[in-house]
């Protein structure tokens, strides 16, 4: 099985470095700059998981070295106009794509391009980040789970694809409940994303104002109501641990977004809180913290787009 | 007519600067440090209206060169209570108090302090600030303050003279028989631009930016205007649209100071300005939704800050 992997970043360079280590055969399809570096460096994992320099084969069209059994896409959102073009010429009638994108806007935007029965879903749970020479810095959870999204017994391919993450040490594995996951984490995911930006702190830092919790749990509330209404309601289980989460005192957990907003990056406001938005719009439901937190990021872009403040 | 100035920063200094060129009698009441500075460099002004560099006089404590005809309150809102401290010697049966702070909540403090009598209501509108050297840079073409009872009694002899005083110094404004409407006019814009520029993190344009950003800076216009009826003081239609043309400038750089202040890291007149806005909002039963996100915003910051100090 041939598997081509979008994007060398957290995610998708872990979990590639991992599927090379024991002997999967796995390709990086990467944009010019990174391709030279991993082809000249290999790609340089640091974990607690033990550290490795893995010589992965690298690509820089999605043309060469097809075709690939399973696509997996590792961008950021708002890549994935461009990341759907590079990968095309990748996609052959015989493969499946594995977006791990966060939000669910990017189902449709596949399924528009390359037919939904081509698309399954994936869910990534790999913490990490870039290191400043591009070494991938691994710092706890080693998970992703994808699955069909109409809850169907899985296809050969993502058989193949689990068995050979077992193989490589990745938890996780086919998710015969992918869509509701796909759904409990984008309910968090707009939560967090939303205050954590919006506040510009942690949720320990929110849970400090007279109002941090109560805001945080109308917001959570909101995006509840959202995904009721597509018919993925969380359960009260999924309910009770996101509430539990996201309101805990003294919590240092705080969404990725803002690490991004405070470097000064490309942040995925519109695909994590303004999709969740725009579906409370199209269902009726009010949704006035979403509203204030992508009001928030739609003016961190105003203001990133002219440089500054000035 | 002898004026005391607490202070001797942007405002301060810069009033008190052209009062004191001008004849007038002026004292600043100033910390050892900057006592020191201003008796060896002088008293540094540079301004669109003319540098100059001047003695001063100055006194370290209230108790000297009094008793005082006027004083003149400049500090932050969160320096009130060692603002008052400070005056209280100065303060005798003739004194009157004007203060030049944003909101009203210092009004009711320093009424219940030295007696309802001696306060008189006062508004700052010059563009001024101070550089690490001490010195006063005026850049912006206008300097006005305004003064006045805030009954409806005929100024006080004091105000009379400080009226002239003020018209002798190249100062605009002077006495101002709707100060009170005025402060809460004012207040309203300032308690806007500061909650949804920091909320959002961006200047009036950026916000403007925004699908939604027009609306929330409007809805929070609506909100101050409502505490601001509640207590009889309703800013009417034309003042109403002087602020909504101001805070609804497509493109404006214009940007809350308080927002300057955080991204400093430096103290913030959040409870001042947005704080005791919501405050009266909750005692007229007055809902002002965009104006808690933002003080939570604020409160985040505040408790961030203080844990970064301790």
């Amino acid at each position: 099985m041939k598997i081509l992997i979008l994007g060398a970043g957290a995610v998708g360079g872990y979990w590639g470095a991992r599927l090379h280590q024991s002997g999967a055969d796995v390709t990086f399809l990467l944009r010019e700059k990174r391709a030279e570096k991993v082809r000249k460096d290999g790609l340089v994992v640091k974990s607690p998981k033990g550290d490795a320099v893995v010589p992965a084969k690298v690509v820089t069209k999605g043309s060469e070295g097809g075709p690939y059994d399973i696509v997996v896409l590792a961008c950021k959102a708002y890549d994935l106009d461009s990341a759907m073009d590079s990968i095309a010429p990748a996609v052959g009638s015989g493969t499946t794509i594995v977006p791990m994108l966060n939000g669910h806007a990017h189902f449709a935007t596949l399924d528009a391009k390359f037919g939904a029965a081509r698309v399954a879903g994936g869910l990534a749970r790999i913490s990490g980040m870039l290191g400043p020479n591009g070494e991938i810095l691994h710092s706890g959870a080693s998970g992703v789970s994808f699955g069909e999204r109409d809850g169907k017994p899985a296809r050969a391919s993502l058989v193949e694809l689990e068995a050979a993450c077992k193989k490589a040490g990745i938890e996780g594995g086919i998710n015969a409940n992918i869509n509701q996951d796909l759904w409990d984490k984008w309910i968090m995911l707009a939560t967090i994303a939303g205050m954590c930006s919006s506040m510009r702190g942690t949720v320990g830092d929110i849970m400090e104002t007279e109002d941090g919790e109560a805001i945080v749990l109308e917001t959570l509330d909101e995006s509840c109501k959202v995904a009721t209404a597509e018919g993925h309601a969380p359960s009260d289980k999924v309910l009770a641990g996101l509430r539990t989460m996201l309101t805990a005192k003294g919590s240092k957990a705080v969404a990725s977004i803002l690490g991004d907003m405070e470097k000064g990056g490309a942040a995925e406001g519109k695909q994590i809180v303004g999709d969740m938005l725009g579906r409370a719009r199209k269902h009726g439901i009010a949704a006035p913290n979403l509203r204030f937190a992508y009001t928030h990021l739609q003016t961190y872009e105003a203001r990133r787009a002219r440089g500054g403040l000035k | 007519m002898k004026i005391l100035i607490l202070g001797a920063g942007a405002i301060g200094g810069y009033v008190g600067g052209r009062l004191h060129q001008s004849g007038a009698d002026v004292t600043f009441l100033v910390r050892d440090k900057r006592n020191e500075a201003l008796t060896r460099d002088g008293l540094v002004i540079k301004s669109t209206k003319g540098d100059i560099t001047q003695k001063v006089k100055t006194v370290t404590k209230a108790t000297d060169g009094g008793p005082y005809d006027i004083v003149l309150l400049t500090c932050k809102a969160y320096d009130l209570d060692s603002a008052i401290d400070a005056i209280a010697p100065a303060i005798g049966a003739g004194t009157t108090i004007v203060p030049l702070l944003n909101g009203m909540r210092h009004i009711d403090v320093l009424a219940t302090k030295f007696g309802d009598a001696k306060v008189v209501g006062g508004l700052a509108r010059v563009g001024v600030a101070m550089n690490g050297k001490g010195e006063i840079l005026h850049t912006s073409p206008f300097a006005a303050i305004s003064f006045g009872e805030r009954g409806a009694a005929p100024a006080r002899p004091a105000l009379v003279a400080l009226d002239a005083a003020i018209k002798k110094s190249g100062v605009d404004g002077g006495l101002n028989a709707n100060i009170v409407q005025d402060l809460w006019d004012k207040w309203i814009m300032l308690c806007t631009l500061a909650a949804t520029c920091c909320l959002m993190r961006g200047a009036s344009g950026d916000i403007l930016e925004a699908d939604e950003g027009q609306a929330i800076v409007l809805e929070t216009v609506d909100e101050g205007r409502k505490v601001a009826a509640a207590a009889g003081h309703d800013p009417g239609e034309k003042g109403l649209a002087t602020i909504r043309s101001f805070l609804t400038v497509k493109g404006s750089k214009f940007t809350a100071s308080m927002l300057h202040d955080l991204e400093k890291g430096a103290m913030v007149e959040a409870d001042h300005v947005v704080g005791d806005m919501i405050a009266r909002a909750r005692k007229a039963g007055i809902a002002t939704p965009n104006l808690r996100m933002a003080y939570a915003h604020l409160q985040v910051y505040l408790a961030q800050r203080a844990r970064k100090r301790a």
